[in-house]
This record gives structure tokens, sequence and C-alpha cells, in this order.
């Protein structure tokens, strides 16, 4: 079953939430962030230009204008490749574990799982980045203490969606893990 | 014993006027160090002053201290400011110690730091029926 919803994030941009129920135990939240827009990239490229005319301007060599063209062709490429975040997935299954991959818009894909026997929580935190924000983390717990909280991994962290998004995920999460606890005393 | 009040007492006043009279004379003097042709001090037998550069460059350096004190105090908080990974916003070394008392009927329960899953039900699920926990 596909649902599609749209929100915001802490900065105002639009993203859109997708999530996928597979099966009572296997769940995925896609978040979309917008795509690199044209407006901000003639933007940048237009100052980098004119920056470097100036410089030329100042002292007749014209390496400077080469380079400034070379610089923002290769800027834009690394920036692209990674810095740019498209998309932002979170799978939970039942009995397996929590996977999060992020795909940035050269189409590079990194990924990172955390097995269940880790997972303590999937809490919504919150904490200042320049101001107060909420963000959903995955508290860790060491398998020789399970009492306490060895680790805390923020998710979501490049799109950083506001509190209705979050409140979503997290219901559905905690659905999932309540499941997972309740089979886990059971066997 | 002196009592602990802000209420005004003779000693207080006086105090206030030695401060008043000091400060007074330190500003006159600084005006006549400032001021006053070096020529006309020497021929009174006053000889041995600082160099009047220091009768701007320290107010100067007074107001950059200021200006900087802003900047610096905001570039301490931030980097002080845990980041978002860090335990540091879940828990600490006093919250992971607490004594955990027992409850008692129809008493008011111990203050204690609640955890912060059981926040998180508290907050996002309003509409299953809240027990809480001791």
């Amino acid at each position: 079953m596909e649902d599609e919803q749209s929100f915001s994030d802490i900065s105002g941009g639009r993203l859109s939430l997708q999530r996928r129920y597979y099966t009572q135990s296997c769940r995925e939240f896609c978040l979309n962030c917008p795509r690199l827009s044209l407006r901000s990239l003639t933007a940048v490229t237009c100052t980098v230009w004119l920056v470097a005319y100036g410089l030329f301007a100042l002292c007749e060599n014209s390496m400077i204008l080469s380079s400034a063209i070379f610089i923002t062709l290769i800027g834009l490429l690394g920036y692209l490749h990674f810095v740019k975040i498209d998309q932002e997935t979170l799978l939970i299954i039942d009995s397996l574990g929590i996977q999060m991959t992020s795909s940035y818009a050269s189409g590079k894909e990194s990924t990172t799982f955390i097995e269940m026997g880790k997972v303590k929580d999937i809490v919504i935190n919150e904490a200042i980045y320049m101001k107060v924000i909420y963000y959903l983390c995955i508290l860790l717990k060491d398998p020789l203490e399970p009492q306490e909280i060895s680790q805390v991994v923020p998710v979501f962290q490049s799109a950083k969606p506001r509190l209705d998004c979050l409140i979503e995920v997290y219901r559905s999460c905690q659905e999932v893990l309540a499941n997972q606890k309740a089979t886990s005393t059971r066997s | 014993m002196v009592e602990n009040s802000p209420s005004p007492l003779p000693e207080r006043a006086i105090y206030g006027f030695v401060l008043f009279l000091s400060s007074q004379f330190g500003f006159i003097l600084y005006l006549v160090w400032a001021f006053v042709p070096e020529s006309w001090l020497h021929s009174l037998g006053l000889t041995y002053w600082p160099q009047k550069y220091w009768a701007v460059a320290l107010p100067v350096y007074l107001l950059i201290t200021v200006a900087i004190g802003y900047v610096l105090l905001f570039g301490v908080n931030m980097a002080n400011t845990s980041p978002l990974d860090s335990l540091h916003t879940i828990t600490d070394s006093y919250a992971k110690k607490q004594q955990q008392k027992k409850h008692q009927k129809e008493a008011i329960p111990a203050l204690r730091d609640v955890p912060i899953n059981e926040v998180n039900k508290m907050f996002f699920f309003p509409a299953k029926a809240q027990h809480t926990q001791h």
C-alpha cells in the first residue's frame, strides 16, 4: 500500500513523504527533497563569474577567466556528487533491522544498516541547531548493558522535516517496534 | 553580622560617596593629563606621566574588547552546543545514577528525570489511555 503526502522542512522548503506499507512488519518511508533549482544555480554561477571578471579587470591575466569556468564546473559536479541529497529513505523490518539510504543528485547512494538487536527505541528528540528543531533519532543499546543508551543516530539529517512529518513516521515505527517486542516476548 | 538585604545603610552611603568622589577625581585627572601640554606639567614639577598616546589608545582598546566580547560569547556558546548525535541531548551522568523511589499511595510522586521514550509516548500518542509507571 502506497501513500504520498507533502510536508515542509525547517526552512520552509517543500518535502514529499512517500509511505509504503509492505506488510505489518515491514515499512518504508521516502523523503524527497526539492531538486537543485535553476535560479540558485544561475545566481551562484553569475556571482563567481562576475568576481572573476572583476579580478581580471584588475590584473589583466586571462587565466583567471578560464580558471573561473573550470572551478564552476568542478564545483557543480562535486556539489551534486557529495553534498546534494535528493532522497532519504528509512526501511524498517520487524525482525531484521533498520536501513537508511541517502541518494545524491549524481545517482550515488549511501546506505547504513542497523540490526534490530542493537535498536533500543526510535524517538523524536529536540536539540539546538541554530534554533530548536525536532528530529527523529534511533537510540542504540549495547548488548552487554540493555538498560543504557550507547549511541544516538539521527535520521533524515539533510531533509530535516518538521514535527508533523516526524509524528507520522514516529507512530508508524512505534507500531512496528511494539509488534516486534510482542513477538520477541512471546517466542 | 550584616543582614543580607538591599536596604540603604549608613555604611553603604559612605561607600557610595567615596566611590563618587574618587571616580570624579580620576576623571578630572585623566582630562588634565590628556589635554594640558607637557611643558606646563613639567613647569609645575610633575614629570613622571605615561605617554599621552595612551590617553587615546586605552579607551579604544576598551571599546574593541567590548565589541569582540559580544562575538566571542556567541562563538563560545555555539562551540559548546552538543551536536545532534551526541548522548548529551538525551541523558547525562546524573540522570543515569538516579534512585528509583518507591511509589506511595496518594502522594505526589518523587521528582525524577523521565526517560525520553516515555515523554514521547505521552506527547505523540494522545489516543492511548495514559498510565504512568514508577
